[in-house]
């Protein structure tokens, strides 16, 4: 035989022949695939927003003071454990634990490291915020704030008034949008914000920001490092963090360890310091592998159900093919195109359906305020996953169309013939 | 006795089946026909003629002693060469007529040549052709076979028997399910074959009055064969 041809006009009579079935299998397959495409790029779009955001507000790197709550008692200094057994009882740790020694020469010394783009010394301190009878828990960043904006980038986010108003106004604060929502604050407000220590600081509201993750919004205000500094009841020299932001992210870890070894205090990058959330998503993307594999394998048994019903009825037409010649491999590829016929057409309406249902849906807008806040959702239309969803589609379907074929190939045209 | 002019010849075959009960179905059956022969196969019902034939047409398998069809051993061949003897040296009629019901009358006619592929697809149409104006079917080409009568697709299937000009063809009971004038028809038709293209072709049947219009007729009695 020169070519598929003849093979290949048997297939679509079938197919044809079986209008409705033909039917309803392809658009099993379609809907798998559009669900591969939809689902995927929700879920890869969710997270790229909530890694860009994170990143945006996590330092790349971390300096910090890890308070060491297994510090050697005195006592337990002074003797050997392996001769003497010493129990000390509510050890308090010590107050400067946190505090970072030269954390100004330090941030000085990294501002001039080739590879750092910039760094924001940190202080924070819980408080309670309160406006009139308005009560919030949460904390207060105390920052610089030029150099914090230049790690965080806050003036993009800001909602109302600006970063650069901190700076002439001493006593202002930036709150997040939730917690200036909670407190019923507004520009210009009048707010007291009282410390652990019993410090109460009344402060004036010059910005509204927005940093789009959810959590955060809710308690979190800025001040200027001084002020932080007060309410701690810290001289002027106290930080206990220093945000690092890096010209190449991806050489966080490297210069973390670097940072690790010559300060002597504990840099963490943003990966490790989100490994949790990292966690997560391997989750979910096990979890949305999961769903996506279960559609295909019912868009599968759809066409493995259709070619069974279509070898039991043409038992006839396979009887003759083979008397008048045609092969067992013969018929095995015809029922192989059938199904991949089923494969193909499914698979490009479905990478067709999928692109324009993300697109509808990623044109509503939403207002989505969960984990992260977005007005729209986000659809990563990676191409990676048209094609990787095209060829599932076949795989499945060349499974699926594997079985029944191998079946017709195996029928005795005898047992037909003699029936009669 | 000149081997050549053998289409086809066995030697000591016995065919028998185990299911339900075992049954010898062929006995040591010796039979040959020459290149040119309308032979007919008769007997009683159950007396092993659908056995005979489809075995001779390598369709059945699983005998013991030897088939020699157009010089070659059936018995020593793989499925796929049973195919291709099938495809190219052999032409089948049934008594049921087996086409494809949703092709038109000159696909189904077409189909083996298509399997053969020895000639231009434009060309087999034309031979397809032919075929269906030498049985007087020309004007139902283009008709889908399910809308033929019986008797027209029993012709169909003899034009689709002859497309790749086989060295043989095999009928089972072909105007078993005709009537008379049908049968009448049919029966021609082979006869022509054989007398204008010198074709070879061996039946069944169970009309003794057709049987004797043929050149020469094996009689089988519980799978041996009898002198008539
Ligand atoms: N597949 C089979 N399995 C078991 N017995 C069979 C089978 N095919 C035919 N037979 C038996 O072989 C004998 C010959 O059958 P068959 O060749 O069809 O006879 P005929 O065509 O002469 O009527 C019968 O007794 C029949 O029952
Ligand atoms: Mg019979």
């Amino acid at each position: 035989m020169n070519s598929n041809k003849p093979l290949a006009r048997i297939a679509l009579t079938h197919l044809v022949a079986k209008k409705r079935q033909t039917i309803v299998a392809t658009l099993g397959v379609m809907f798998g695939i559009a669900i591969f495409i939809f689902q995927a790029g929700l879920i890869t779009g969710f997270q790229t927003t909530f890694i860009d955001k994170t990143i945006n507000t996590t330092a790349n790197i971390r300096i910090h003071n890890e308070a060491d709550k297994n510090r050697k008692s005195i006592a337990g200094k002074l003797h050997d454990p392996r001769k003497d057994w010493v129990v000390v009882r509510n050890q308090k740790p010590r107050e400067d634990d946190l505090k970072i020694r030269n954390g100004n020469e330090i941030v000085k010394i990294i501002e001039r490291h080739p590879d750092v783009a910039g760094v924001s010394p940190f202080l924070a301190s819980q408080v309670i915020f309160k406006m009139g009878i308005a009560q919030q828990a949460g904390f207060v960043s105390g920052v610089l704030i030029e150099k914090e904006d230049l790690l965080f980038g806050l003036s993009a986010n800001m909602k109302e008034g600006n970063t650069t108003r901190l700076l002439t106004i001493p006593n202002g604060i930036i709150l997040g949008a939730g917690l200036a929502e909670k407190l019923g604050a507004k520009m210009e407000d009048l707010l007291s914000i009282i410390s652990p220590m019993g410090v109460t600081l009344e402060m004036k509201v010059v910005g509204i920001n927005e940093s789009g993750l959810t959590e955060v919004d809710k308690t979190r205000a800025f001040v200027n490092l001084r002020n932080a500094q007060k309410l701690l009841q810290v001289d002027g020299s106290y930080i206990t963090d220093i945000n690092i932001k890096l010209k190449n992210i991806d050489r966080a870890g490297e210069l973390a360890s670097e940072f690790e070894k010559r300060f002597g205090y504990k840099a963490d990058d943003w990966k490790t310091a989100n490994a949790n959330i990292f966690g997560v998503f391997k989750l979910q993307n096990m979890v949305t592998s999961l769903v996506i594999a279960s559609i295909m394998i019912v868009s599968g048994f759809g066409i493995f159900n259709i070619l069974m019903m279509i070898i039991y009825e043409k038992m006839p037409d396979i009887a003759i093919l083979k008397a008048v010649g045609f092969r067992n491999g013969d018929i095995k590829k015809i029922f192989l195109m059938e199904s991949l016929i089923i494969g193909l057409f499914g698979g490009i309406l479905g990478m067709g359906f999928g692109f324009i249902i993300t697109h509808i849906v990623g044109s509503i807008p939403m207002n989505i305020k969960g984990f992260v806040s977005m007005k729209y959702l986000y659809f990563n239309q990676s191409p990676a996953f048209y094609v990787t969803a095209f060829l599932f589609a076949l795989l499945v379907t060349g499974i699926a169309g594997y079985l029944p074929a191998r079946k017709a190939a195996k029928i005795d045209p005898m047992d037909i013939i003699r029936s009669k | 006795m000149n081997a050549g002019s053998h289409i086809l010849r066995t030697i000591g075959l016995n065919k028998f089946f185990h299911d339900p009960v075992e049954f010898q179905a062929l006995k040591n059956v010796n039979v040959s026909i020459e290149e040119g022969e309308f032979v007919s196969i008769v007997g009683a019902s159950g007396s092993g003629k659908s056995t005979l034939l489809y075995t001779l047409s390598t369709l059945d398998t699983g005998y013991s002693g030897t088939i020699l069809l157009d010089g070659e051993e059936l018995g020593k061949m793989r499925p796929d060469d049973h195919a291709r003897i099938r495809n190219e040296k052999i032409g089948f009629v049934f008594q049921f007529h087996y086409l494809l019901p949703e092709f038109t009358v000159l696909d189904n006619v077409a189909l083996p040549a298509l399997r053969l592929g020895k000639y231009s697809e434009e060309e087999i149409y034309s031979h397809a052709h032919e075929k269906l104006k030498l049985l007087g079917l020309d004007d139902q080409a283009l008709k889908k076979s399910s809308k033929l009568s019986g008797g027209q697709q029993q012709r169909v299937a003899i034009a689709r028997a002859l497309i790749n000009n086989p060295k043989i063809i095999f009928g089972d009971e072909p105007t078993g399910n005709l009537d008379s004038k049908n049968s009448e028809t049919v029966f021609g038709i082979f006869k022509e074959l054989k007398e204008k293209f010198n074709q070879t072709i061996l039946i069944v049947t169970h009309d003794m009055g057709l049987a004797s219009r043929t050149d020469r007729t094996i009689t089988l009695k519980d799978g041996e064969v009898v002198s008539p």
